[in-house]
């Protein structure tokens, strides 16, 4: 009985690195898109986006099935809750990333270069994104925690494009529209940033059986 | 095994003490009876011969609590019974032992009683006077017997079964003991049961059979890990689960594992999407194979699975670094795709002018212009054809042999030779330092020399100045070729010694050159192990410095 148990568990280990890496390339994808100005890229991001809700369907199954099934307790139990509450942030991870390649498709090619800080953060996000899997992965802590304090990273980077956006549309209203598209892209990965803050929260909480949020 | 020893001598011990117990009281009972009956007979026999002496009134003083005598007269009337009132008593004549002893002197008869738990027997003599005495005794029967015997036939059974218990324990444990102290490590050593020799040395065979089969194969792990570990490529095995079963130094240092790996999913430690699909290729059984960038640098992955009688066992990782491969590959085909381009348009020229002149479509007094271009075209072919074959002679690694070479001659020898072009652009050559000698090859040396100068003076704007500089510091030869010209935009500096790299992309025929100069330079210096500093600024020059 518990080795069936552990390998259903361990199919779900497999499943969510899967859809962790997944969120990995998606938004590695879109933030190339962006930096390239590249629409055939912006197109593969929602073909992308696709696979993720579908892998979010199956982890929900998948849990579901184990709770009904095994009725776990303890980290068990902790394991597979914060699993259902991993992929619903990795989903809106995915639902961010194809709504940044959207936008790029209006950019008609502009690559957002008038504003670093916005490359800046891409950079950020996927490494946030890409920690907060690991720390999954390696039920890492401290890797965990160094995704809380990277997100003041792009908070601040945020407010710096804002600033540059402002200037830009002050110095040509003509620039309004694109620098508006831009501060769209900017607020979305910096929601990117904040799901994988929550990623990395309920590794926590799988790990302790605290939730930072308590 | 100590069990089933025990449950049989237990068995045995039961059978036997029920089966004796059963003949030895058989056998008492039967000699029990026959000894009664001799007894009763010697009793009768003693009373008769006193009744006959002195008539019934034996009978008045006999105390007789065992027998029971009977007195009956020949007609069957009782006369006396010793434990009943014989007047009360029925004619005897019909018993069996009175009518024997009445016809021949003596009779004897055993009834049961209704009760069937005791049995009378009688014993009959006819005396002088023509009566009959009788004795009889009263004896209980087997069945009785036994259940009267019972509390003591359980007591031995039960004294027995303790007894046989502890015993037969014993003997189980003594019986079994060698066996449980075989020492299975060294078989041939023990001293036990000789039946158990031939398996004592099937054992000792196999025992030594196994321990050289292990030594084997430890060897042969030792040698796979050892080769694993100095290779230069990753190499993961997998089982068909997924898990690391050995990873070497190579692919912990590409996927920054540790030895913890060993045992875990290898997504763990790679989580990429074309790897998860390559391993599931692999797994289907098809080879898989793909190039992907790690830390930097350019991997090709190919994975495999492992088959033991056609059956998927495991997976196995190769990673191989071709950042290097990489760019060499993206290098030659750059390098084809220039030289068929190079190649292609002088000739393209060539045709051009020659099918003019084949048609008679040129005027008479052109047709030297045309002539000219051709031949010009053609030095220009044979001038890059010329500079490919050095190349690739640099490229062949021919070593021609080196000699002591006097820089400064063939830095002078150069500046003359490129006076009259220098001189064609309006262009100052100078050479100055001072005579460095250096062991070499001459001809490479000018080339170096030459290539820089020629440079120097085609991208040099009119009434620029070209210094050539040499001199010996600390051992090494300090060459310097600087011109005041247009200078090489930083963002080309790092790729204009690859071949046919320029800075002007339209490759214009204006300044001339193949675009192969720079690279046969560099060849050429790092042929001489030597060093090359490119230190250049936009419209103020560049200056080349060449240490050996």
């Amino acid at each position: 009985m518990r080795s069936r148990f552990d390998e259903q568990l361990s199919l779900l280990n497999k499943k969510m690195i899967g859809m962790g890496a997944e969120c990995e390339s998606i938004i590695a994808l879109s933030a190339k898109a962006l930096l390239e100005g590249n629409v055939a890229n912006a197109r593969k991001v929602k073909e992308q986006g696709h696979t993720i809700d579908q892998m979010e369907r199956e982890i929900e199954a998948i849990c579901l099935k184990l709770l009904l099934q095994q009725q776990p307790v303890a980290k068990d139990l902790r394991v597979i809750s914060a699993a259902l509450k991993m992929i619903t942030d990795m989903e809106r991870i995915g639902d961010q990333a194809e709504d940044i390649a959207e936008i790029i498709t209006f950019l008609n090619g502009k690559t957002g270069e008038e504003c670093h800080d916005i490359r800046l953060m891409a950079e950020a996000t996927i490494k946030m994104v890409t920690d907060s899997i690991d720390a999954y992965v390696n039920q890492d802590l401290k890797l965990a925690k160094s995704v809380f304090d990277h997100d003041d990273i792009v908070d601040d980077a945020f407010d710096r494009v804002k600033q540059t956006l402002i200037k830009l549309i002050a110095e040509n209203t003509a620039n309004g529209e694109y620098a508006l598209d831009l501060l769209m892209i900017a607020k979305y990965f910096e929601r990117i940033g904040d799901h994988a803050v929550n990623i990395a929260e309920w590794v926590e909480f799988s790990v302790t059986g605290i939730h930072k949020g308590e | 095994m100590s069990k089933k020893i025990f449950r049989s001598i237990i068995a045995v011990a039961t059978v036997v003490l029920l089966a004796s117990l059963f003949i030895a009281s058989s056998f008492l009972y039967d000699f029990f009876n026959k000894s009664q009956v001799t007894q009763l007979k010697e009793e009768l026999s003693l009373v008769a011969a006193n009744v006959d002496k002195s008539g019934t009134e034996y009978f008045d003083n006999f105390d007789s609590s065992v027998f029971r005598f009977t007195l009956v007269s020949a007609e069957g009337t009782v006369l006396y019974d010793s434990q009943a009132n014989a007047r009360d008593m029925e004619n005897h004549l019909e018993r069996e032992e009175i009518a024997e002893a009445l016809k021949k002197g003596k009779g004897s008869s055993a009834r049961y009683s209704s009760t069937l738990t005791e049995r009378t027997f009688y014993e009959a003599i006819r005396l002088k006077n023509g009566d009959v005495l009788r004795i009889s005794v009263s004896q209980v029967t087997v069945g009785a017997l036994i259940i009267g015997m019972l509390p003591a036939i359980s007591a031995i059974i039960l004294i027995s079964s303790v007894v046989a218990f502890l015993l037969s324990h014993k003997m189980a444990n003594d019986i079994v003991k060698p066996l449980n102290e075989l020492d299975l490590e060294n078989p041939s050593k023990n001293e036990t049961y000789e039946e158990l020799a031939p398996i004592l040395t099937k054992l000792n065979k196999q025992h030594k059979q196994i321990t050289k089969q292990v030594q084997e194969l430890r060897q042969k792990s030792d040698e796979f890990e050892q080769i694993t570990a100095s290779m230069n490529e990753g190499l993961v095995l997998l089982d068909k689960k997924g898990i690391v079963l050995s990873i070497n130094a190579a692919a912990k240092m590409l996927f920054s594992a540790d030895e913890t790996a060993v045992g875990r999913d290898f997504l763990t430690l790679d989580r990429s999407i074309d790897m998860s699909h390559a391993v599931e290729k692999a797994l289907g059984g098809k080879r898989a194979e793909f190039r992907e960038e790690r830390n930097g640098r350019e991997y090709q992955f190919v994975i495999n699975r492992t088959e033991s009688d056609g059956k998927t066992v495991g997976i196995v990782i190769l990673c191989f670094d071709v950042t290097e491969t990489a760019f060499a590959e993206r290098n030659r085909k750059e390098f084809t795709a220039n030289v068929s381009h190079e190649l292609k348009t002088p000739l393209q020229s060539i045709i051009g002018s020659a099918e003019l002149l084949e048609n008679g479509l040129v005027k008479p007094e052109d047709t030297k212009r045309f002539v000219g271009n051709i031949k010009n075209e053609a030095t220009r072919l044979v001038s890059l054809i010329n500079d490919i074959i050095r190349l690739s002679q640099l490229d062949e690694d021919l070593e021609p042999a080196t000699e002591a070479v006097d820089l400064y001659d063939v830095a002078n020898e150069v500046v003359e030779e490129l006076n009259v072009s220098a001189t064609k652009k309006q262009v100052e050559l100078h050479l100055h330092g001072e005579s460095c000698i250096m062991n070499g090859i001459r001809r490479y040396l000018y080339e170096i020399i030459y290539n820089l100068c020629d440079n120097a003076i085609r991208y040099n704007k009119e009434g620029g100045k070209v210094t050539v500089d040499l001199k010996n510091k600390n051992g090494s030869i300090i060459l310097s070729v600087s011109d005041t010209g247009i200078g090489i935009p930083a963002e080309h500096q790092s790729r204009i010694f690859e071949r046919f790299y320029r800075v002007d992309k339209s490759h214009s025929k204006e300044t001339g050159g193949t675009g192969l100069g720079l690279s046969i330079v560099k060849h050429a210096v790092v042929y001489h192990r030597g060093t090359i500093k490119l230190d250049s600024k936009i419209g103020k020059g560049t200056t080349v410095t060449i240490e050996f």
